[in-house]
C-alpha cells in the first residue's frame, strides 16, 4: 500500500533519517516506535510533504509521491494528525471539519467552492459523531479541552476520507479512558477498511492494537516484526533502556 | 582619474557618513524586534520627538548647542519607555497585531502633538559644522557628515560595551535567543524590555539631532521617511542583528546617494525599495542572517 | 453626500485589506493596487475617452493582475517580512507614478499624468452632468457589490478556507488546501477591490497626485479591518465609521481631534485586541438572534 524506500533526511549536520525503508500493507495497523527523537514524526512530515527527503521515494501504491505537496499528498490519499495538536482555533468544530472537506468536493471549481455541499454537510456530521463531538459543534475550538481537541484533530483528518491515516501520537496527554477509547476507534477504523501508521510512545496502546511494529533508533529501522517479537529483541531493548555495562 | 569616478567616490563618501544615522535608527529597530519578535513603528516619530523637545529646551533657555544631545537623549529615552508601556507592555499577549497597530496610533499621536505644536511648520536646526568643509584630496567632507559619522561611531561604541560587557546586556542577549529559558534563569523580562526600549531611545534621541543637523531643519513630515528608512536598514542587515544594522545602515546611505547621482532624485527611493523588495523575496534573512522564516 | 461616498471607497480599501488579513497576511499592497486601478481607470476615461464603467471594471483588473503578480514573491515571505516587502511594493508604485509623464493637451488644459505635478483633468462626472448623489449611488452599487460577494465567500467554505490558512498553515496544508492557491487567490481579490476603490475614487477626486498613495492609505488600509475586527464583513465597516466619525465627528475639538486619534487607536487596540466586531461578538450577537428566534417560535 504505502511503501517507504531508502527514506533520507539531514537537517544541516544532522542525520534525522536514515536510509529507512518500510512497507505498510493494506488494511494493517503498524505501530512505529522509538525514543524521542528517533526520526518517527520525521517520517510522518516526509511521508506528507512537510519536508523534502534528501534521499529516497515514497510511494502509494504504485504511484511515487516523493516531494508532493501536503495538500495533494491528502488528495492522494494519506491523512494525518499532528503530535502538537495544530487545529485552527478561531474556526468552530464544524468549521474545522467544513475546510477538510473542501479538498474532495470540486475544489478549484466555483461551484465546489459556492455550492451548498449536502453530502460533505452529512459525512462531517457522521464524522464528529464518531468522534465524539457533536455536542460541541459550535464552539470554538481553542476553547476545547485537551481530549476534545485530540478527537478534533482526529475527526478533521478523516473528513477528507484518507485511505491511509498516520497519527502521530494520538494518546499524547490522555488519561486512561481517554486511552481505551481511542483504542476502540483506532480498532473502528481498521474495521472500516483504513490503514493505520500508529507513531506512539505509549506501548500498552501500541501492543494491543498493532499487527506488526517498527523501531525506530537514531533515525534507522532497527527492528520490525509482530508486537511480541519486537518487545523481546535485544536491540529494542537497548534503544529503550540504554545499552547494558556488561 | 575621469570625473565620472570621482563623483561616484565622492558620494559614496557622503552616503557612507550618512548611512551612519540610518545605521542608528535601524539599531533602535533591531533591538526591539530582537527582544520581543515585534516591530515598533513608533520607533522613527521617537527619534523626531527627542529631536523637536532639545529644539524646543534649547529656545526655552536660550542654552548652548552642546544641551542638544543630553535633552534629546532623554526626552527620546523617556518617549520610548512611555511607547513600551501603552503600546506593549499593557497590550494582551495572544495578539501581534493588536501592538503593531497601537504603534502606529503612537506615530500618528506624536506626530500630531508635533504638527499642533509647531503648526506644521518646519522647523530651523541648528547645524553646528555645516559650514565646515574638508578637503581629502580631490574629494569634499562635508563637516556635519563627518561630525554625524563620529558621534554614531561612539554611540556604537558604548553600545557595543553595553550589550557585550554589562549584566543588562548578557540578559538582553539571552532573552532575544531564549526568552523562555532566559526568564527561567531568574531574568525579568519586563525589566529587560523596558530597558531596551529607553535604550534605543536615546540611541533614536542621536539620530533625530543628528539628521535635523545634517538636513538643516526639522519637519512632522520626516517620520514616516525615517520608520521606513529604519525598517529597510533593520531588513537589510538582518533582523534582530546589530552589527548587521549597522553595515545596513551604510550600504543603504551609499545607494541612496549613488542613485540619487545616477538616476536622480525622482529614482532614489524606488532603487531602495527595489533593492528592499528583492531582499525579502530571494534573502529574507538579510546579509548575513541565516536563511530561517 | 460626499461623505458617504467617500465612506465607499474607505470600506472597499479596508475590504480589500480584510480579504489579505483572512489568509493571517498583512499587506501594505493595497495603497499601491489602489493607485494602480486611480490611474489606469483615470486614463481611460480621460485620454482614451472610455465610457465610466469599463474604466472602473479596468481598473479593479489592473489592480487585481497586480495583486496576482505579487501574490507570487509574497508566498516566500511571511508575517512582519510581509508587510515591510509590500510596502516597498506600495513606494515602488507611488515613485512611478512620480516619474511617469503621459498627457495631452486638450485645448489650453494638460490632461494625464504629469509626473510629480500630478494627474490633472479626470472630469468624466462633470462633463456628463452627473450630481453628487449620482456619483454616490454609482459608488455604493459597487460597494454593495463587493460586500454581497465577500459576504457570501464568508458564509461558503472559500471563507473558512482563508481563514484556515490564516490559522495555521501547515495543518491547512495537511487537510488538502492548496496554499499557493489560496494566498494568491486572497491577494488578486485583495488587489481587484482596491483597484476599483481606486478607479471610483480617480473620478470623485478628479485629480490624482502621488502623494496621497503612501504609506499612510496602506496604514489605514489595514487599520480599518484590524481595528473594526477580522471576524466578518462587518469589521472592516465598522473600523471605516470608527476612524471616519472620528476624523469628522470631533471636528469641534479644532486641532486637538488628531491628537486624540492616535489616542484612540491605542485605546482600542488595548482594550478590544481582536477589533471592535470580534468573534465573540458576532457569536453573541448570532446567540441573542437565535433566541429571539425561538422566542417568536415559543410565542406562536
Amino acid at each position: 500500500m504505502l511503501a517507504i524506500e531508502g527514506l533520507s533526511k539531514r537537517f544541516g549536520g544532522v542525520q534525522a533519517v536514515q536510509r529507512v525503508d518500510l512497507q505498510v500493507r493494506q488494511n494493517e495497523i503498524l505501530g512505529l516506535i522509538g525514543p524521542n527523537g528517533s526520526g518517527k514524526s520525521t517520517i510522518v512530515n516526509l511521508v506528507t510533504g512537510v519536508y523534502a527527503p534528501t534521499e529516497g521515494r515514497v510511494r502509494l501504491r504504485a504511484r511515487d509521491i516523493t516531494g508532493w505537496a501536503p495538500h495533494r499528498v491528502l488528495a492522494a490519499g494519506i491523512g494525518r494528525t499532528f503530535q502538537s495538536i495544530r487545529l485552527f482555533g478561531g474556526l468552530t468544530v464544524w468549521q474545522n471539519l467544513w475546510v477538510a472537506r473542501q479538498a474532495q468536493a470540486g475544489a478549484g471549481r466555483l461551484r465546489g467552492w459556492l455550492a451548498v455541499d449536502r453530502a460533505g454537510m452529512k459525512r462531517i456530521e457522521a464524522t464528529l459523531e464518531f468522534c465524539r463531538l457533536l455536542d460541541r459543534r459550535d464552539e470554538l475550538a481553542r476553547n476545547l479541552a485537551f481530549g476534545e481537541q485530540r478527537r478534533l484533530e482526529l475527526a478533521r483528518t478523516l473528513t477528507a476520507d484518507p485511505e491511509v491515516v498516520l497519527l502521530d501520537e494520538p494518546a499524547a496527554g490522555m488519561n486512561v479512558a481517554e486511552i481505551e477509547e481511542l483504542r476502540d476507534r483506532i480498532l473502528t477504523l481498521k474495521q472500516r477498511g483504513k490503514t493505520i501508521v500508529l507513531i506512539e510512545h505509549h506501548m500498552e496502546l501500541v501492543m494491543e492494537v498493532a499487527e506488526r511494529v517498527a523501531v525506530l533508533n537514531f533515525g534507522e529501522k532497527i527492528a520490525e516484526g509482530p508486537p511480541a517479537r519486537v518487545q523481546d529483541d535485544e536491540r529494542v531493548r537497548e534503544a529503550y533502556l540504554g545499552k547494558r555495562r556488561d | 582619474m575621469t570625473d565620472l569616478a570621482l563623483d561616484v567616490v565622492q558620494q559614496l563618501l557622503n552616503g557612507f557618513l550618512f548611512g551612519s544615522s540610518y545605521a542608528l535608527i535601524g539599531i533602535g529597530f533591531t533591538m526591539i524586534f530582537g527582544v520581543m519578535d515585534k516591530f515598533n513603528l513608533a520607533f522613527g516619530v521617537t527619534a523626531l520627538a527627542g529631536a523637536y523637545t532639545a529644539l524646543l529646551v534649547l529656545h526655552l533657555t536660550q542654552g548652548p548647542l552642546a544641551l542638544l544631545f543630553p535633552v534629546a537623549v532623554a526626552a527620546a529615552g523617556l518617549v520610548g519607555l512611555v511607547v513600551e508601556l501603552v503600546c506593549f507592555r499593557w497590550m494582551p499577549r495572544d495578539y501581534p497585531l493588536a501592538p503593531l497597530m497601537a504603534t502606529v496610533g503612537m506615530l500618528f499621536f506624536i506626530d500630531e502633538v508635533i504638527v499642533h505644536g509647531t503648526h506644521g511648520r518646519p522647523m530651523a536646526f541648528p547645524a553646528p559644522m555645516g559650514e565646515v568643509m574638508m578637503d581629502v584630496g580631490p574629494w569634499l567632507l562635508r563637516g556635519d557628515l563627518g561630525f554625524m559619522f563620529l558621534v554614531s561611531l561612539g554611540v556604537m561604541g558604548i553600545l557595543w560595551t553595553l550589550v557585550y560587557k554589562t549584566r543588562l546586556g548578557l540578559a538582553t542577549r539571552s532573552v532575544s535567543q531564549q526568552p523562555v529559558a532566559a526568564q527561567l534563569c531568574g531574568i525579568s523580562l519586563v525589566r529587560v524590555n523596558a530597558a531596551v526600549f529607553v535604550i534605543t531611545g536615546m540611541i533614536g534621541g542621536v539620530a533625530g539631532v543628528l539628521i535635523g543637523s545634517a538636513v538643516g531643519a526639522l519637519s512632522p513630515l520626516l517620520s514616516l521617511p525615517l520608520t521606513v528608512k529604519g525598517l529597510v536598514t533593520a531588513v537589510l542587515g538582518g533582523l534582530g542583528s546589530i552589527p548587521g544594522a549597522i553595515v545596513g545602515g551604510l550600504l543603504l546611505g551609499i545607494v541612496e546617494y549613488e542613485a540619487l547621482y545616477f538616476f536622480g532624485i525622482g529614482y532614489r527611493d524606488m532603487v531602495t525599495y527595489l533593492l528592499l523588495f528583492v531582499f525579502l523575496v530571494f534573502r529574507p534573512g538579510g546579509l548575513f542572517g541565516q536563511t530561517r522564516h | 453626500m460626499s461623505l458617504l461616498t467617500l465612506f465607499g471607497f474607505r470600506i472597499l480599501l479596508g475590504l480589500s485589506a480584510y480579504v489579505v488579513i483572512l489568509t493571517g497576511q498583512i499587506s501594505m499592497a493595497q495603497a499601491g493596487f489602489y493607485a494602480l486601478g486611480a490611474y489606469t481607470a483615470a486614463t481611460a476615461t480621460a485620454i482614451w475617452g472610455w465610457p465610466i464603467v469599463p474604466a472602473i471594471l479596468l481598473g479593479g483588473l489592473v489592480g487585481g493582475l497586480f495583486g496576482f503578480l505579487v501574490g507570487f514573491p509574497a508566498l516566500r515571505v511571511r508575517g512582519l517580512f510581509l508587510v515591510i516587502a509590500t510596502l516597498a511594493f506600495t513606494e515602488i508604485v507611488r515613485m512611478v507614478f512620480l516619474n511617469l509623464k503621459y498627457t495631452i493637451r486638450v485645448g489650453d488644459r494638460t490632461i494625464g499624468p504629469a509626473a510629480a505635478e500630478g494627474f490633472r483633468g479626470i472630469t468624466y462626472y462633470y462633463e456628463n452632468g452627473w450630481s453628487a448623489l449620482q456619483i454616490m449611488a454609482f459608488t455604493w452599487l459597487f460597494v454593495l457589490a463587493v460586500l454581497a460577494g465577500f459576504w457570501l465567500m464568508d458564509r461558503s467554505r472559500a471563507g473558512a478556507v482563508l481563514r484556515a490558512v490564516g490559522e495555521d498553515e501547515l495543518a491547512a496544508a495537511s487537510v488538502g488546501i492548496n496554499l499557493t492557491a489560496a494566498k494568491v487567490a486572497a491577494m488578486a481579490a485583495g488587489g481587484l477591490v482596491a483597484g476599483l476603490a481606486g478607479a471610483l475614487y480617480a473620478h470623485y477626486a478628479t485629480y490624482l497626485s502621488q502623494e496621497e498613495f503612501g504609506a499612510l492609505l496602506a496604514t489605514f488600509a489595514i487599520a480599518y479591518p484590524l481595528v473594526g475586527g477580522t471576524g466578518s464583513v462587518a469589521g472592516p465597516i465598522a473600523g471605516v465609521l470608527f476612524f471616519s466619525l472620528l476624523i469628522d465627528g470631533l471636528r469641534f475639538l479644532g486641532d486637538w481631534r488628531n491628537l486624540l486619534f492616535g489616542v484612540l487607536i491605542i485605546a482600542m487596540m488595548n482594550l478590544r485586541p481582536h477589533g471592535i466586531i470580534d468573534v465573540g461578538l458576532v457569536r453573541r450577537l448570532r446567540a441573542l438572534l437565535h433566541l429571539r428566534r425561538e422566542r417568536a417560535y415559543a410565542g406562536d
